[in-house]
């Protein structure tokens, strides 16, 4: 499938500036940002762009495709240009490899062609189980809910102690297990 | 026994009423169980908790409106009885008359959260919504047993409190982290050892215990729509699509150049989804953003089946509850069905059915949760 020409305006604005955010591209495209969002989203999955930590970039298998195709719209200078700096890149790691320096691999995950995509085998578990201590910024406003009152509706409980209690059975079930 | 003023019998020898009042609260209190279960969503916040053979529901709209702060209009909102919160110089109407004050002024109503999570564009985001949750979840009515100084209050072993949370956003670059960490330092302030629930899971404690709470939640919340999919209790997936009714309302809204809260109060007050003719201009726009989000979230199902591993063997087909206030359009679930049985999921389902009460589950879900927890202390 070929590309639309919002598409390709994306293509050349990533081309441009190498590393770019969401925000940079909808500044240089126009659109809401959701719908550049989804757009970029499209174009990882056919492999155009990569993501890596907040910046969208040309993908290796996205600058072939588009130097092969010929696809119109598309700033052929620039992309050359691109290629031509990825190729450089590539052969300096090489060279490095070559040398037997050990070229690191992010332990959070695998590289693909179309970004960086954490493998679940390798993914960092980060403990979030901490306390944040918050001020009650509530404390300065003057209101009169209190003085109003909150919409109150009631239900008779009829099962809910019996869902409970079952809800209690199943996890101790599946702790067992 | 000290006998204060208050406790003296009237000189009729009846009890006073400031003393029957007084035996009354303690009555309540008494029946009042261990365990809470607040749904923070988009549009409301509501609190749910059980007393004596009821369940008891508080909540309050997530919305305010600012109006010009002077004297004379907080007379007269005192005298409306309509809510308002005051912040330095500015005065803002907060609740469901946000909403009508927002339609009179053709203006839209400012939020505290936005997408499922505490805005991060509204200033004014966080004491309001601290604000909001105070009102509806209040104190503790168990103290931690103890001294009752604060030393017990900051050892956080208050009341259970299980507070909803949205799933990772799949189709957003945010993470829910800031929000349920406000929201669970806010509730430790209160007195209450918070935890987190997922929205879709408490669907599923509060609907599906026949099928030993096994099946499919979904919550069609004002911000999110919250997915969970669980096997005998345990969530299988989860996730949210940053797309909802707020999302409907902006795209009618833009569609047929109307503001996003008219859209969203002909929404709530008279849309029906099974009308097929004779339909106004803003009832066939969001009748087609209806279906473009149904058709959205069940095409992101099959994407996180297509990832999941390993699924468990599921022998019966699942059922498929919905919930929260998107789903409340009359013909809602007709209208799910239709597309499901279009673009299919890869397992069997069973009945597709809204939940009893589907402004009411989340939080009713989340109570299981605390009260299941409170019971093993």
């Amino acid at each position: 499938m070929g590309l639309t020409g919002t598409e390709a305006d994306i293509i050349n604005c990533v081309a441009r500036l190498r590393l770019v955010t969401k925000d940079q591209i909808r500044r240089q495209v126009g659109f809401s940002l959701e719908y550049i969002g989804f757009l970029c989203r499209d174009l990882i999955r056919r492999c155009y762009l990569g993501f890596s930590e907040g910046h969208y970039f040309l993908a290796k298998d996205g600058i072939r495709t588009l130097l092969a195709e010929d696809t119109p719209k598309i700033d052929r200078k620039l992309l050359k240009e691109v290629a031509e700096e990825v190729a450089r890149q590539i052969s300096g790691e090489l060279k490095r490899a070559v040398k037997g320096i050990k070229i690191p691999v992010p332990p959070s995950g695998i590289r693909k062609d179309a970004g960086f995509e954490t493998s679940p085998e390798e993914r960092i578990k980060i403990n979030t189980d901490f306390d944040f201590p918050i001020e009650d910024e509530s404390l300065v406003l003057e209101s009169n809910i209190d003085k109003i009152g909150i919409k109150i509706e009631k239900e008779k409980s009829d099962d809910m102690d019996k869902t409970v209690r079952l809800f209690k059975e199943m996890h101790k079930k599946g702790r067992k297990r | 026994m000290i006998k204060t003023k208050d406790d003296k019998p009237a000189g009729n020898g009846l009890p006073s009423d400031r003393q029957i009042h007084k035996r009354e609260i303690e009555g309540l209190k008494g029946q009042i169980q261990k365990g809470k279960g607040v749904d923070i969503g988009t549009m409301f916040v509501k609190c749910a908790y059980k007393e004596g053979d009821e369940i008891i529901f508080k909540s309050q709209r997530n919305a305010f409106f600012e109006v010009e702060h002077t004297d004379f209009t907080k007379k007269i909102l005192d005298n409306s009885k309509v809510k308002y919160i005051i912040k330095e110089d500015n005065l803002y109407v907060v609740g469901d008359e946000a909403l009508q004050f927002a339609n009179m002024f053709n203006k839209d109503t400012r939020r505290p959260l936005s997408k499922g999570v505490i805005s991060p564009t509204e200033k004014e985001a966080l004491p309001i919504i601290e604000l909001l949750i105070k009102s509806v979840v209040g104190e503790p009515a168990h103290k931690p047993e103890g001294n009752g100084l604060p030393s017990a209050r900051q050892s956080h072993k208050g009341e259970i409190v299980y507070f909803s949370v949205p799933g990772e956003p799949l189709d957003a670059e945010f993470n829910v982290l800031y929000h349920i960490k406000m929201v669970e330092g806010f509730l430790k302030t209160l007195g209450y050892t918070p935890k987190p629930i997922n929205e879709g899971h408490a669907i599923i404690l509060s609907e599906l215990a026949e099928e030993d709470f096994t099946g499919m939640g979904l919550s069609f919340g004002g911000g999110m729509i919250n997915v969970c999919l669980s096997f005998m209790s345990v969530p299988i997936f989860k996730f949210s699509v940053a797309k909802s009714g707020d999302w409907i309302d902006q795209q009618v809204a833009m569609a047929v150049d109307e503001t996003a809260s008219r859209v969203s109060a002909i929404k709530e007050s008279s849309l029906d989804l099974s009308k097929e003719g004779d339909l106004s201009k803003i009832e066939s726009a969001l009748s087609i953003y209806y279906n473009h989000l149904i058709e959205y979230v069940i095409e992101n199902i099959k994407q996180e089946f297509a990832k999941a591993r390993r699924l468990p063997r599921i022998a019966n087909p699942i059922s498929i509850i919905l919930s929260g206030g998107t789903s409340l359009p009359k013909g809602f679930s007709g209208r799910f069905k239709q597309i499901l049985d279009r673009l299919k999921l890869p397992i069997p389902v069973g009945s597709v059915r809204m939940a009893s009460q589907p402004l009411r589950s989340v939080a009713k879900g989340a109570l299981i949760a605390a009260s299941a927890d409170e019971s093993k202390k």
